[in-house]
């Protein structure tokens, strides 16, 4: 849930043939700890004075939010011990370990990004630890090319799909 | 390939003499510069130092700042409420609270989506915006049945509110509401620039401005310089996403006969990255601007 605060000019000009408004002030407080992620957005909309993209992209801002806080806690609920959410249940990234093998990270960052149009998509990335030792190793350069890797997989599998699949792949080792 | 070489025999030692002066030269402006350095590299610290204070300095004002009106907003909350503490007649007091829930449910028409219960179902009002300025709205009237139908509305036809509705209505309707509204926002955006290109700037257009119902593909023709002899860059402007207010494909065309000099060719790419960049009547009101002071050598 987003809490904030809003206050707000309109100025209506009655000419002869209509009546047109105009925000003409637009202050929105929202304390920081809660969305970090959407202060950048609510600067640009409080500039523009624009206040029914605010409520607009609010609502699908906070849709994805919502979605992204069912998945990863879902995904901990399956798999406890690999995975992890570094920052608590609204986390913006996930960190899959595998007890096997440590040393070993594999960290999935979700953002929630709004662009100059209001409008509100997801960009994951994926980020990747391994030992020294094992990138000696890594002669097909699979570590390299993995956050590209990872795109690839998401435009094929889908965003729970190919969570699924990596958190799978890391424990593989584990069940031998 | 052999590259030909008249100056072989003797341009081979000088080429070693003046490499070897080059190489002197490179070194010497290097060690210059490494001994600059340190003191540029305090300067600099004590420089980002200052900064931190004055930056820190603006961080505690802006947050004082925010108390100070989150306390002046519930001060005036709690101005209302002593009036209330009035005697007054049963009657008058439900009859301000009646008032209050008017008034709270009006002002929702300002989130872009109201609605009001009716007789069959519920009556949808979508508001629409373009950066501040209210534009149009629009209703849907939805009968609460199963399956969930749309009475009558007054979207537009041009507006894909049949396949929004095959794809949204049955098993989620607020996505429903929402993605119709980004659709009309969008279109009461695009319509909102093509008016005000219209109105406000006619006299940097050297043609009518052509363009469809839906607002999502405009053509004109415009000149910097309205009374200028060079000839009008022609312009078109396709709006492929239609829950976008910028175009998602530009072009730029000049109508001379001759090929353009560089300077105007610059402007014609200039100009193509700007409408992609910014809303219509912006990038006019920035020309308008420039117009002021144009700069006459630019004129062929």
């Amino acid at each position: 849930m987003v809490t904030f605060q809003l206050e707000f000019q309109i100025l209506e000009i009655q000419n002869k043939e209509r009546l047109s408004s105009a925000v003409t002030d637009l202050n929105i407080i929202m304390e920081p700890t809660e969305c970090s992620e959407l202060s950048e957005f609510v600067s640009r909309a409080e500039e523009r004075k624009d206040l029914f993209m605010f409520f607009r992209s609010l609502h699908f801002f906070v849709e994805w939010f919502e979605y992204r806080k069912r998945t990863f806690k879902h995904f901990k609920e399956k798999y406890p011990d690999a995975v992890h959410l570094s920052e608590g249940p609204s986390s913006p990234s996930i960190v899959i370990r595998s007890a096997s093998q440590p040393g070993f990270e594999l960290v999935i960052v979700w953002r929630i990004q709004i662009d100059e149009d209001g409008k509100v998509f997801p960009k994951l990335d994926l980020l990747t630890k391994v030992p020294q030792r094992a990138l000696e190793l890594d002669k097909n350069r699979a570590i390299e090319t993995a956050p590209l890797s990872f795109r690839t997989l998401l435009g094929v599998l889908g965003i729970e799909a190919a969570l699924e699949s990596l958190i799978k792949s890391l424990r593989a080792e584990q069940n031998g | 390939m052999e590259q030909a070489n008249p100056l072989r025999p003797d341009g081979e030692s000088k080429g070693g003499v003046l490499a070897h002066l080059e190489r002197l030269e490179t070194q010497m402006s290097k060690s210059r510069k490494q001994s600059e350095e340190p003191q540029s590299v305090q300067a600099q610290e004590g420089a980002l130092g200052t900064k931190i204070h004055k930056l820190r300095h603006l961080r505690d004002e802006l947050r004082a700042a925010v108390r100070h009106r989150q306390a002046s907003v519930k001060a005036s909350i709690a101005n209302v409420e002593p009036n209330l503490a009035v005697e007054m007649s049963e009657q008058e007091v439900l009859e301000e609270k009646l008032e209050n829930v008017k008034a709270v449910l009006q002002a929702y028409r300002f989130t872009g989506l109201s609605g009001k219960l009716t007789s069959r179902g519920v009556c949808v009002c979508i508001n629409t915006a373009f950066e501040g300025n209210l534009l149009d709205s629009y209703f849907v009237d939805l009968v609460i049945q199963k399956p969930l139908r749309i009475h009558h509305h007054s979207v537009p036809v041009f507006i894909p509110l049949e396949e929004i509705a095959a794809k949204y209505l049955q098993t989620n309707i607020q996505h429903f509401l929402f993605s119709l509204c980004e659709y009309l926002n969008a279109y009461s955006g695009r319509k909102y620039q093509a008016d005000r290109l219209q109105s406000d700037f006619a006299a940097l257009l050297t043609g009518p401005l052509q363009r469809n119902p839906l607002c999502n593909l405009l053509s004109f023709t415009y000149k910097l310089d309205p009374g200028g002899q060079s000839f009008p860059f022609c312009a078109r402007l396709l709006y492929k996403d239609l829950t976008a207010t910028l175009p998602t494909d530009v072009t730029v065309t000049y109508q001379g006969v001759d090929a353009l000099s560089t300077s105007w060719e610059e402007q014609r790419a200039s100009h193509e990255t700007l409408f992609c960049m910014k809303p219509l009547h912006q990038v006019f009101a920035s020309f308008a601007r420039k117009g002021e002071k144009l700069d006459m050598s630019l004129v062929s």
